[in-house]
């Protein structure tokens, strides 16, 4: 999968904005295609592969991440029976690495952006969920509501719901799941779901979660960009784009500071 | 000629008149505007909404001065911290340290899952586990160890089990849990910190340290104490020393090798050699006796010791002598004396400077005299006994485990009532205890401790160490290590009883969660219940039922709903609700003194040893020939004069100067001085010492981003003379070397130090404690990418994160009150050599362990002790056989 940089529209973000009605509009079909992917981006995001997932992977979906040419690395896919336990604590590991542990690449929104753990961004994202019917309830501690795959469950959530009511000819629901799909992706996820999920793969060692978080950062960008007018894309593209201010002034002794 | 064309109409004439208007000051300040906490007194407001935002008191623990504080939160988050107007001694004000301590709750480093081991020691390899599957796996540890004691019928085997703390403040919670375990062995932090300050004042007065009656002094001598920035009560002390130096014109006169901001502060400060207080010391107490300037009456009634024996004891030390071993002059000790015995109210403070040496009580021993022979003890404006309160255990209390604990209490120290931490990883290294469980809380002895580079030797080695658990919410270089990480909660979000007597006015304080523990996070008091219930889940062990709390809250009222007075007044209830008790008044917005309802100053007692003993109460007792009251063997009084009084906290209840016990040891029984090995030193080297800051603790604070960008890096501070004989320049890169290996840092060159000592400062130059305190964002290593905090990668702005000194400083005890010597290694400063860079540390252990050999000679039964001690007239031949004890 190729790793574009986000496409900054060349009319310098002068396209108007403002009350944005559910602009995408989706065949059943690839409503469910996309619940489906965003729960399995979410799955692989908020805890630690097991024996399930690795199955699933062999199995089901192996013909799909062949055909795709993801790479989810060798040990996930043909590492045999009795070395799996193996496989999966070393994706643990991994796992706690980039995620969990002190040093890692936290995926809290809050934490992107503002250093800090469970800000109002946390209150942001469970007035989402509420406002549709969830609650966000942790598993382990120090698990937050701004998680980036409770983030991702909630879009996959809202997917479902909108084929749901489709298929029930509720067209207005169904236009009410796609407004506020649209809207958190817009609000919530894509100022910088992109950008944390880069920066994280360029920390993970193991090349699942290298794919996976690949993989996040295209699917969560193509939909915002589907949603969303071209300012609105500026603004998201120079959000997630957070870099490393390099120090440039003389490192050496300054005898200023510290005394 | 108009305003304008006064003023030259040039910003220039403007400036001036600002200037001139500073210059003036408070005549033109405005009398409506002032200090918002002032003002509002523990309320605050939303700026964006203006809502009220709910105040909730607490205790802090940034550091361990226990300072009250009121946290402001608004939509469940902790916004700002400030202090607890209600609280007595610290009146309303936190220091930077703990207004900065909401940061640690947000901390994206904090480690807020458990963490299981799956690489090797300290790889730093992890699996989160949930708190049910961590408690159970450190209970299933415990009780293998408690099996494996009752099935070999070994009692010692619990001992086995560790217990290692840094800043213990659970009122006992961590006592009972070991005791509850059977293991006595309790290894506190007190001995890197103040313990010989501790044993040199405890057999002469009593528990714990002076309480000077700063505001009401009007002379304080400051031996070795940064007081305004870092010592022990530092906010409350700092308040009540700037207000007896400003309001009540008190002289401060400080001793101290370094130039820090107290000595600054001072009228006059002195730079003796490191290690030499106690000369100065006994040379104004040999002044003052022989001048006849001594309190004779107090001397007479109140010491175990007469003014002759005293003059005899101090003939030896001269002001001419003690100018040879310090290098202050005889004529301003003899002048000092005189003003310090002529002026009263008067008291001596002192800290780490004197006591954190071989022989470090001694030093506090002799200070602690001056008050006593000036009649100072327990006077208005003097030097008085601390003032705490106590809370009750919750019934049962375990008892303590059957078998004493060699680690714990180290029997060649029999006089180190605070014991000897230090040397745990040495004891287990050579054999002479043995660990089965580690545990640490609140503690990181592989940064904090001498030759720290040994801790991580010994915690690294599982042949050693089998099993090791932290309860640390941080990433400590200690915590790397372990093979269990079970976090604690901030202290923003936990229970304690607190009393800490930092001031004249004892008082209760709580600490309680000011919100809920962050996502789910579990506080230390619930581990502990969770652990015992699984070490013991059907009572079977007779353990469990002393953890019987419903919940942590029902833990803490069971302290704090029987105490006389709080009880009826709502106990427990009262207490989450002021953050302490009792509240004595308000703070006055004007004065800053503690005053009541009518606006009169709350006066603090003083002379606490002269409370009558009522007569009722003396029926039943004894009276010795020197008037010891007794009730049943125990002292609880002394007669004199005919009047019956509680007296001190000693045997005699009189001060004692003369400490028959430290004789029985071989060692001085009146405080005395001993001529340091560094003293000794060569010509071309210097005393290394080290030295707190203002915004750090020595460790916990370096990843707090609001104090790190203050205070990150720690240059040698070198004298310029000294420097330039060495062919050193500010900012040069130096490399220190002692006989344990080397560090390279940098100098800073300045006249405030002495010249034969190099200083460098605690708190930088860490391999742990997250990102802002490694820098390690800047880093290649992908595992320690910066995370995303913008903070982090836009707006720090330094490279440099100091350097550590601990791994090149020795083991060094007094072999009296157990202190590390923090200030006696010996080192070269010498020019960095090719290939050195900034940061190199390169330390040996084998060298380490030689430290250790060479330290015992100095224990009570080393030949050095003897050597240092022919003056001593006890049974050299029949000293004491070394044993356990419970002290």
């Amino acid at each position: 999968m190729p790793a574009n940089d986000f496409k900054i529209p060349d009319d310098g973000g002068a396209a108007t904005s403002g009350p944005t009605p559910p602009v995408t509009d989706m065949s059943r079909t690839e409503l469910q295609a996309r619940a489906g992917l965003y729960a399995l981006l979410a799955r692989c995001l908020e805890s630690e592969v097991d024996t399930d997932l690795i199955h699933l992977f062999r199995g089901p979906l192996k013909e799909t991440i062949d055909e795709l040419g993801l790479d989810l690395g060798e040990d996930v896919m043909n590492a045999p029976a009795e070395d799996v336990e193996d496989v999966l604590e070393n994706l643990a590991e991994e796992f706690t690495a980039l995620f969990v542990a002190p040093g890692g690449v936290l995926p809290y929104r809050s934490v992107f952006e503002t250093g800090r753990l469970f800000q109002a961004q946390a209150d942001q994202a469970e007035a989402a969920y509420k406002a549709a019917g969830f609650a966000f309830r942790n598993v382990y501690s120090g698990e937050f509501s701004d998680h980036v795959a409770v983030m991702l469950a909630f879009v996959g959530c809202l997917f479902e719901r909108q084929l749901a009511f489709d298929e029930a000819d509720n067209a207005s629901a169904a236009s009410t799941c796609a407004v506020q799909r649209e809207t958190f992706l817009r609000e919530q996820l894509g100022p910088w779901v992109i950008g944390w999920s880069r920066r994280a793969r360029g920390c993970a060692l193991h090349p699942f979660y290298r794919t996976i978080l690949e993989l996040t950062e295209q699917v969560v960008w193509e939909d915002v960009s589907a949603c969303s007018d071209q300012a609105t894309l500026k603004r998201l593209a120079l959000s997630n784009r957070r870099r490393l201010m390099r120090q440039t002034a003389d490192p050496d002794f300054r005898k200023a500071s510290g005394l | 000629m108009g305003i304008q064309e006064k003023l030259s109409t040039s910003r220039r004439g403007f400036l001036k008149l600002g200037a001139a208007a500073t210059a003036v000051g408070s005549a033109i300040a405005s009398s409506r505007l002032v200090a918002m906490e002032q003002e509002l007194g523990g309320a605050d407001y939303s700026p964006v909404t203006g809502e009220k935002r709910k105040a909730v008191p607490y205790t802090c623990m940034a550091c361990n001065i226990e300072d009250g504080g009121v946290a402001m939160i608004e939509n469940g988050r902790i916004v700002k911290l400030e202090g607890n107007l209600k609280h007595p001694n610290t009146r309303g004000k936190l220091c930077a340290k703990g207004n900065s301590g909401f940061l640690h709750v947000y901390d994206p480093d904090r480690i807020m899952t458990p963490l299981k081991r799956v690489g090797k020691r300290g790889e730093g390899k992890w699996k989160r586990i949930s708190y049910d599957e961590a408690t159970s796996l450190l209970a299933e540890k415990l009780r293998a160890v408690i099996e494996r004691a009752k099935a070999e019928e070994n009692h010692e085997i619990l001992n086995e089990i560790v217990m290692k703390w840094g800043r213990n403040r659970t009122g006992g919670a961590v006592k009972r849990f070991m005791h509850a375990l059977g293991s006595n062995s309790m290894v506190n932090h007190t001995n890197i910190c103040e313990s010989s300050k501790k044993v040199g004042l405890e057999p002469s007065w009593g528990p714990d340290i002076e309480s000077c009656d700063w505001a009401n002094t009007k002379y304080i001598l400051n031996f070795g104490s940064n007081i305004l920035e870092a010592a022990y009560f530092m906010n409350p002390n700092a308040q009540r020393l700037v207000d007896g130096v400003v309001g009540n014109r008190a002289k401060i006169v400080t001793f101290d090798p370094r130039l820090s901001n107290s000595a600054g502060y001072s009228h006059e400060w002195h730079a003796p050699y490191p290690g030499t207080d106690a000369a100065i010391v006994l040379a104004m107490a040999n002044v003052i006796m022989n001048e006849g300037l001594y309190d004779a009456d107090f001397v007479r009634d109140w010491t175990n010791v007469t003014a002759e024996q005293l003059i005899e004891h101090l003939k030896p030390f001269t002001p001419e002598f003690a100018e040879k071993e310090s290098g202050v002059s005889a004529d301003d000790i003899r002048r000092i004396a005189r003003e310090f015995a002529t002026t009263k109210p008067a008291t001596t403070f002192s800290y780490r400077g004197p006591v954190k040496h071989l022989w470090g009580a001694y030093q506090e021993a002799a200070i602690h005299m001056l008050n006593v022979i000036t009649g100072n003890v327990e006077k208005k404006g003097g030097y008085c006994l601390p003032r705490g309160m106590g809370w009750p255990q919750p019934e049962p209390v375990p008892p303590a485990g059957p078998a004493l604990s060699a680690i714990a209490k180290p029997p060649l120290y029999p006089l180190a009532s605070h014991a000897v931490s230090t040397n745990a990883p040495y004891m287990v290294m050579r054999g002479e205890a043995k660990v089965s469980v580690w545990m640490s809380y609140y503690d990181n002895p592989l940064y904090t401790y001498p030759s720290s580079h040994v801790w991580r030797a010994f915690l690294g080695d599982e042949s050693l160490v089998p099993f090791f658990t932290s309860f640390s919410c941080y990433m400590s270089e200690t915590t790397e290590m372990a093979d269990l990480i079970i976090p604690d909660v901030t202290y923003l979000e936990r229970h304690d009883p607190e009393s800490m007597p930092s001031g004249l006015y004892p008082c209760l304080s709580i600490r309680q969660p000011v919100i809920q523990p962050l996502g789910g996070t579990q506080e230390f008091r619930k581990t502990l219940i969770d652990v015992i219930h699984k070490v013991d889940p059907d009572g079977s062990l007779g353990i469990r039922k002393y953890f019987a709390f419903d919940s942590v809250e029902d833990w803490m009222k069971q302290h704090f709903d029987n105490i006389p007075g709080l009880k009826e007044e709502g106990g427990y209830e009262r207490l989450k609700k002021d953050g302490v008790w009792p509240v004595y008044g308000k703070v006055d917005k004007e004065t800053a003194k503690l005053v009541d309802d009518n606006g009169n100053e709350v006066k603090a007692e003083y002379g606490l040893y002269t409370t009558e003993i009522p007569d009722e109460e003396m029926v039943g007792t004894e009276i010795s020939e020197e008037g010891t009251i007794t009730r049943d063997g125990k002292p609880i009084g002394v007669r004199i004069n005919g009047k019956n009084y509680v007296g001190f906290g000693t045997p005699s209840r009189k001060i004692e100067l003369f400490k028959e016990e430290w004789r029985t040891f071989g060692f001085n029984p009146l405080p005395t001085y001993k001529r340091l090995p560094s003293r000794d030193k060569k010509p071309d080297e210097l005393v290394l010492t080290t030295y707190k800051v203002n915004v750090h603790t020595q460790s916990r604070t370096a990843s707090l981003k609001y104090l790190a960008e203050m205070y990150h890096k720690n240059p040698a501070w070198m004298n310029p003379q000294r420097a330039a004989r060495l062919g050193i320049k500010d900012g040069d890169l130096v490399r220190i070397t002692s006989p344990l290996g080397y560090i390279v840092t940098r100098a800073h060159l300045t006249e405030g130090i002495h010249p034969e000592v190099v200083a460098i400062s605690t708190a930088c130059g860490h391999s742990a404690y997250g990102r802002l305190a490694t820098l390690k964002q800047r880093d290649p290593a992908a595992r320690w990418a910066q995370g995303n905090d913008p903070d982090i990668a836009n707006n720090v702005w330094w490279d440099d994160r100091g350097v550590h000194p601990n791994p090149i400083i020795r083991l060094s005890v007094d072999p009296i009150g157990g202190s590390q010597g923090w200030y006696d290694t010996v080192v070269k400063v010498t020019p960095a050599q090719a290939g050195d860079k900034y940061g190199d540390t390169n330390v040996s252990i084998e060298q380490a362990m030689k430290d250790y050999d060479e330290m015992l000679r100095y224990a009570y039964t080393g030949d050095l002790h003897r050597a240092a001690h022919k003056e001593v007239d006890t049974d050299w031949d029949n000293l004491p056989e070394p044993k356990l004890s419970s002290h």
